[in-house]
Parts: structure tokens; sequence; C-alpha cells
């Protein structure tokens, strides 16, 4: 392990939930040192959220099992001096300190990017908030669901069509690309700090997150356009970039950019290669006229046969489409492993999903169980210097756990 | 040269942008962000159909391409035929003097244009070729082309699971909406190997793919499915096991979500403020509202339907409840948030504003977004700067090389 890209890296976890935690795992993917930090009793109110009602329930921490993968555990009580000490002392060694607190409570506990920069100077502080630094919300929290979905617009504009109810986000589908742009922003700062020898802040929240990924219609917006209203698919406007059911009520997304060039490669795949010369569909703007007559005729098609069958043809043909996923079929999707998107745990138990890039040469960490609740404690403790006695001493007073 | 300051993070740095549509163009777009030398190559003519995709029918009309607009902002444009060899000399005289290299391009086109990996890396040994796929770099699928729709978003189960209940049709992604958060991985990725680099002098090759990216972005349901978990379904919002935990439509068709975390305190409040005290009782246990829900929700979707969002926003702000407003993309264009956190950030030319790269790095000053490149708009001072003369320049244009 230790020619890991990023071994002897030390990063502090000092977050809950999932968007600024998740960027701690994705450094430990590449061989970090990452102590999660968390308070005595509940521990990351994270922890709770797989047993809630609505939750897939599978008898484990299925979400705490991804989220701190490889990660030690440390319980420390903020609130207390000595607790706080013990902080300060692991700052003084480490390279990245990760935190979504909010930023009163920042201030209140003496977590600042001021308060820590002073005690390490290469500390590379990164912030993580809901509604970012400046402005009227800048202290307010948040979910993904509410500071990155439904503010960004995405939960109104991504449903069926318009006279449908808004679309509800699935748990962290937002928390995890925010994650990837906080390791991004810290990279970032660690290749300044390679330069110039000086640490500093990176800071990224879910509004510019939410923001970023909606970006397209956004900046539409911004340009005083028009979003149209969303149809509904009787009405669709386009026949070559729409949702089509198979033989097996499965649905598939065509998404046919380039449709001078793929659409009679479609239409010899299913058959009729004549459609392709028959007038009313031979060009881009025939197609769009006669888009109801050509949706009808693809749904008739498409009915004809099963997902699997039309997978193969259409793979075969290098037509550009996706069928809509289930969630089981991740348990089976040979792709993904493949690609690396799922790999194996180290103890062979079960698997996981990979941080979503790869680094040439760099191998990522076979992934380790998440920790219990102040499980490498002592462990920590002790690297840093802490006796026995002196744990002893501060468990006693509940600075620790 | 590109207007920089030179004390900018990535001043000096040249990042060559040999990608098309959002996912990895974008990635390029937050370097150019933070002062990088962006080169956006194009064949000249038709360009990156990128261009073309604001007109395409179902996208909204606005004075100006904002897409390009969006991704493409600070970029130098070079359109150049990778297909004729005099058009691929230069590219590899481009990549002598790179920093990175960034790519979307499908294997079988990377092999056919020598644009792969093994074709660039011994020009360069320091420069860090990113390469950004639909489905990954291995696999029987691993040359298939695929758009955030499918690759992202259908094949994850993100589609799947994101529906107002498992009766409706699957929920349509937005454009881009999966592209941007993979723009940023690949930036993340790209920066992995810059840092490598300051450390080994050796640049190298970076990854990443739209599955990747959806299925990171779903891993807390996908860690459960791998997990084997049962999966409760998803009723219909009628349905739902707790009203105060819900969606609601308003008179003027607005929509807002309550979120009633601590029911105890919050809901008979909530009761008096909507002015139907007189049912408080009826209701007041948490079992009997979970057994009641349909009746329940039928009585506030009657009533939330007789006011303006605006009014019900009052009302419960008033009350100290918790809810959260649907925004639509119109809230969007006067949200001072967006602006003092900046999020949205204005043009340089006064022109209008944009969406910024969403991380900050404090001490670094990003630069004033400027426009997006016309198709080979800077083909000849580009050249010029690889040395190529006039003469050259005039040689390779007759050639259709470049354009």
């Amino acid at each position: 392990m230790s020619d890991q890209l990023f071994a002897g890296l030390k990063v502090i976890d000092c977050a809950s939930f999932i968007a600024a935690p998740l960027a701690a795992t994705i450094l430990s993917d590449f061989g970090a040192d990452v102590i999660k930090i968390e308070p005595p009793g509940e521990g990351d109110g994270y922890r709770s959220l797989h047993s809630r009602a609505g939750q897939p329930q599978v008898g484990m921490d299925f979400a705490w099992m991804h989220g701190a993968r490889n990660k030690r555990g440390v319980v420390l009580d903020l609130k207390s001096p000595q607790g706080i000490e013990v902080l300060y002392r692991m700052v003084e060694k480490a390279d990245v300190f990760i935190t979504n607190l909010p930023l009163p409570v920042r201030r209140r506990m003496k977590l600042s990017y001021d308060d820590l920069i002073a005690r390490n100077p290469r500390l590379i502080y990164a912030s993580f908030t809901a509604y970012g630094e400046k402005g009227e919300e800048a202290d307010k929290t948040g979910f993904d669901s509410t500071a990155y979905w439904a503010r960004s617009g995405l939960m109104d504009q991504v449903r069926p069509d318009s006279s449908s109810p808004p679309a509800r986000a699935v748990a962290g589908m937002g928390d995890l690309p925010s994650a990837m742009t906080l390791y991004a922003a810290i990279t970032t700062a660690l290749y300044r700090r390679q330069i110039t020898g000086k640490g500093g802040l990176v800071q990224s929240s879910l509004l510019a997150n939410g923001l970023w990924a909606n970006a397209f219609l956004v900046q539409a917006g911004l340009l005083g356009g028009t979003i149209p209203p969303r149809l509904p698919r009787a009405q669709s406007q386009s026949a070559t970039s729409n949702m089509y059911r198979t033989r097996d009520d499965r649905w598939f997304n065509l998404a046919m950019v380039n449709d001078v060039k793929q659409f009679p490669i479609l239409a010899k795949t299913l058959g009729r290669p004549e459609l392709a010369t028959d007038p009313r569909f031979a060009t881009s703007d025939g197609r769009r006229t006669n888009v109801g007559a050509l949706m009808a005729i693809l749904d008739e098609l498409f009915a004809q046969h099963d997902l699997a069958d039309l997978r193969r043809m259409m793979d075969a043909a290098g037509l550009t489409f996706g069928f809509v996923g289930t969630i089981d079929e991740a348990r089976t999707d040979r792709q993904m492993r493949d690609a690396g998107a799922i790999v194996p745990m180290a103890d062979g138990g079960y698997e996981t999903v990979s941080s979503p890039f790869q680094v040439e040469g760099a191998s990522k960490t076979t992934p380790r169980g998440a920790p219990s609740r102040g499980q490498h404690t002592d462990e920590v403790l002790a690297e840093y210097g802490y006796s026995d006695a002196d744990i002893a001493a501060m468990r006693a007073a509940r600075a620790i756990g | 040269m590109a207007d920089t300051t030179a004390d900018s993070l990535f001043a000096g740095l040249k990042v060559i942008d040999c990608a098309s549509f959002i996912a990895a163009p974008a990635a390029a777009t937050i370097f150019s962000d933070f002062g990088a030398d962006v080169i956006k190559i194009e064949p000249p003519e038709e360009g990156d159909l990128y261009r073309t995709l604001h007109v395409r029918p179902g996208s909204p009309k606005a004075n100006g391409d904002y897409a390009w607009i969006q991704d493409n902002r600070n970029k130098r444009g070079l359109a150049l035929d990778l297909k004729s060899e005099r058009g691929h000399e230069v590219l590899c005289r481009l990549v002598e003097k790179a920093d990175v290299f960034i790519t979307n391009m499908p294997f079988p086109v990377r092999r056919k244009l020598r644009t792969s990996y093994e074709d660039l890396a011994h020009l360069n040994p320091r420069l860090v070729y990113a390469s950004f796929t639909a489905y990954g770099e291995t696999g029987p699928e691993s040359e298939k082309t695929g758009f955030d729709s499918t690759a992202y978003w259908a094949r994850s189960g993100l589609m799947d699971m994101v529906r107002p209940d498992g009766e409706s049709a699957p929920a349509r992604s937005t454009p881009g909406m999966g592209d941007h958060p993979s723009a940023a991985a690949l930036f993340g990725a790209i920066m992995t190997g810059l840092w490598r680099r300051e450390r080994t002098g050796k640049g190298g090759m970076v990854g990443s793919s739209l599955i990747a990216n959806g299925l990171w972005s779903n891993s807390y349901f996908v860690q459960a499915a791998l997990m084997k978990a049962q999966f409760p379904p998803r009723p219909p919002r009628s349905h739902v096991l707790n009203p105060l935990s819900n969606s609601y439509r308003c008179k003027d068709g607005r929509w807002f979500i309550l979120s009633m975390v601590n029911e105890a305190r919050q809901y008979a409040p909530f009761m008096h403020a909507i002015g139907l005290t007189d049912l408080i009782e009826k209701y007041a246990v948490q079992a009997d509202r979970q057994k009641n829900s349909p009746e329940l929700i039928a009585i506030y979707d009657a009533l939330f339907a007789t006011k303006p969002l605006d009014e019900w926003r009052k009302i419960l702000d008033d009350a100290g409840i918790t809810f959260g407003i649907v925004n639509t993309l119109d809230d969007l264009l006067t949200d001072e948030q967006a602006r003092h956190a900046g999020v949205i950030v204005p043009f340089a030319d006064g022109s209008g504003e944009t969406v910024n790269s969403p991380f900050v790095i404090d001490g670094e000053t990003k630069r004033a977004p400027g426009p997006a490149p016309s198709i080979g708009q800077h083909t000849d001072a580009i050249l010029r700067e690889h040395g190529y003369s006039d003469a050259d320049i005039a040689t390779l244009r007759a050639a259709k090389a470049v354009g």
C-alpha cells in the first residue's frame, strides 16, 4: 500500500452525512489515511438514515459501509476543551481537514478556517455548505433534496411531463456528485501546495453543484430563454430522441443526436429499411413534421422485441440508446464491473461502488469495511502521543469515546 | 494569448480540449475558469455537434447559443481536420507543448485518428491524458457511445427511481444534468494526475465515464442493492405513508414539499395556520395520520389548491413550518443567494450571466467569464504560437487541414 498515490496523506473527516465525508472516501480510495471524527452517543446522523421508514431493508448499514469504507473511526466530544485539544493536535499533522458543520457551529467551536490554518499553514481546509458562504442564506442547513434538487430547478424539470407531480430525489443523488467536486477542489489545492508550499481554503456547496448540474437550462434562462413545457409523451417533438417500451414492458431511451447518420441504421436494424427512404421520414425535418406517425411505427416495432434482444440488436448496430435500468440489475451488470464502477470489498463479503474515475498506474485501495463508532479512538490517539493514562482520563471525562 | 492574469493558479497551463458535447469539454471549462489556456479543437465547417443542440425540438429558445456559451467560455477555437495527415501533424505539435489533453472520442475513432494515449504519450512524457467514455475503458460495452440520458441517468437506476410513483412513466433528464457532474469528476481526475506530475515529473492517463458517475450518484441505493436489500415500492403521492412529508400543489400550479421532521411540535401549529383547527384532534395521533393517509392527503390537496404559492409560503413561514419550494428556472433568474454565493456570475463583457464551476479555491480569482469561440476563431493565432509561419498557415488552409 505504501506506493499508493496518497500514501502518507493525513485526512481528517470532521463532517456528517454524505457530500463532505464522501470526498474523504475518494481520498481513501487512493490510499490516504482518513480519520473519521464522530460525536459521542449517536455518532454521525448518517448511521441511522438506512433504518428509517421507506428505506431499503437489508439488516446492515449499507450506506455507512459505502460512505465510510477505509476510514478509521474516532469519537471526540468537540464541545469539551479536551476533545478540541485532541483535534487541534491532529490538525497540526494533517494535510486535509474536511467539514460541513454549519458556519455558526464552526465559529462557536473554534473550528473555522482561521482557527485551524494558524496551527498548520500547510493544511488544506475543505469547507462544504448547503447554500454557499456568503449571502443571507449562508448559515442555513440543507439536504440535497432541497438545496441541490429542488432549488436548482432539476426537480421541477425532471418529470414525465408538466402535468405530473415533481420527481422525488433519490437519497444522496446530489450529495455524491458534490463530494466528487469537493475532492476536485482539494486536489487542486494539493497541486497548489506542491508548487507554493502553502495550504489554504477550498469551498463547495449543494447550491453550486445543483446549478452546475442544471447549467444547460439555467444558462438558457439567464440569456432570456423560455423553457418549453415538458409535453406528455404522446405530444413529443422528436421520435428519434424518445422513450419506448419493449414487449416485456421495459422502457428505454432512444438518444439519436446524429439522426441523419443513424436513422437509416435504425430502420434497417428493425427490419424496415424502407422507412429511411419513405418521403415522410427521409429527412430530419420530415421526421420532425411527421413525428406522430413515426412514433406510432416505432412503438409497434419496438414492442415486438424483448429488451434483451433489442439490446443485442441495437448494440450490434452501434445505435445510441439506454434502457431504464432497475436497481436490481446493478447486482449482475457485467459492464459496471468490467469498467471498475463496482468493485469487491477486501473481505470478499460484498461489493461497493468505486469512486468514479481512474488514474492510470495509481491503484485504488481494495475497499475495507467502515468503522464502528470510536473503533480506532485508542489507536489514533496513541499515534498522536497520548499515553494509555491520558486516554483513560479523557474517556472518563467523556471527551472521547 | 488568452486573457489570463499571470498569477492565476493555472496561468501558463496548456489544455487541449479535443472533445465534444458536455462532459469532457466542461472539465476543460473548469481549467479555463482558473486561468488555463484552453484550446478547443473542432472539425472545420461542422464544428462540435454540441453547437446544434440548442436549436433542437424541445430545447429552450434564447438569444444566442446558451449551451455553447456556458460550456466553452474562455476557450480559444482551433478548426483542425484530424483525418488529414497535416492536421494530425498540427495536433502532435500542440501535444508536445501541452499539459493536459482531454478527449471523449470513441476508442475506434481514437485508433483511426491516432489520438489514443499510446499515440500521444511518447510525444510528451509530462502530458496528462484525460480519457472520457460512456461505459468505461474495458468490457464488452467500452466502445459504445452514450449520452448522459442513457449511460448516466437510465443505466444507473436513477431514471427508474426518480419518478413520482411506481406507476408513472420514467422521468426524463434535463440536458447535461449527468454530464456536468461527470465533468467535475474528470477535472478532479486530471488534478490528481497533475498533482502526481508535480511530485514525480511524469504525466499519465486518467479516465472517467458516464456509467461510473451515474452509479456514483446513485450509490446509496446501488450499495443497498449490492447487499441484496428489499426495496419498498414507491406509492403514488396520494398514498404516501406520511401526509406531512409530501408534495402539494397550489392554486397557481406551483408545488412545495412539506418535510415536517418534528411532527410532535409542528403538527398542531401547522393545522391551525392553514385553517384546519377543527380537524387537529381527529388526526392528532401519528399512527392515525398514517392509517388515514389518503383521506388526509385529499383534504390537504383540496385546501392547498385554493391559494397560490406566495400566500401559502407566507402562512407556512409565519408558523415556522419546515417546507421547501420546488423552484422553477424562472425563480433562479432572481435568486439572490445564488449570486451572493458566486454560483451565478456575470460575463466579463456585461452580456449576461453564467453558471460558475461549483467550487472555490480561496486566494485564487477565477477569470471573469469570457465568450466562447466560433469555429476556428483562433486558428491562426494558435498556429503561430506553435511555430507556423503565415505561409505554412495558408498552405494548411488551402489543403483544408485547418479552418
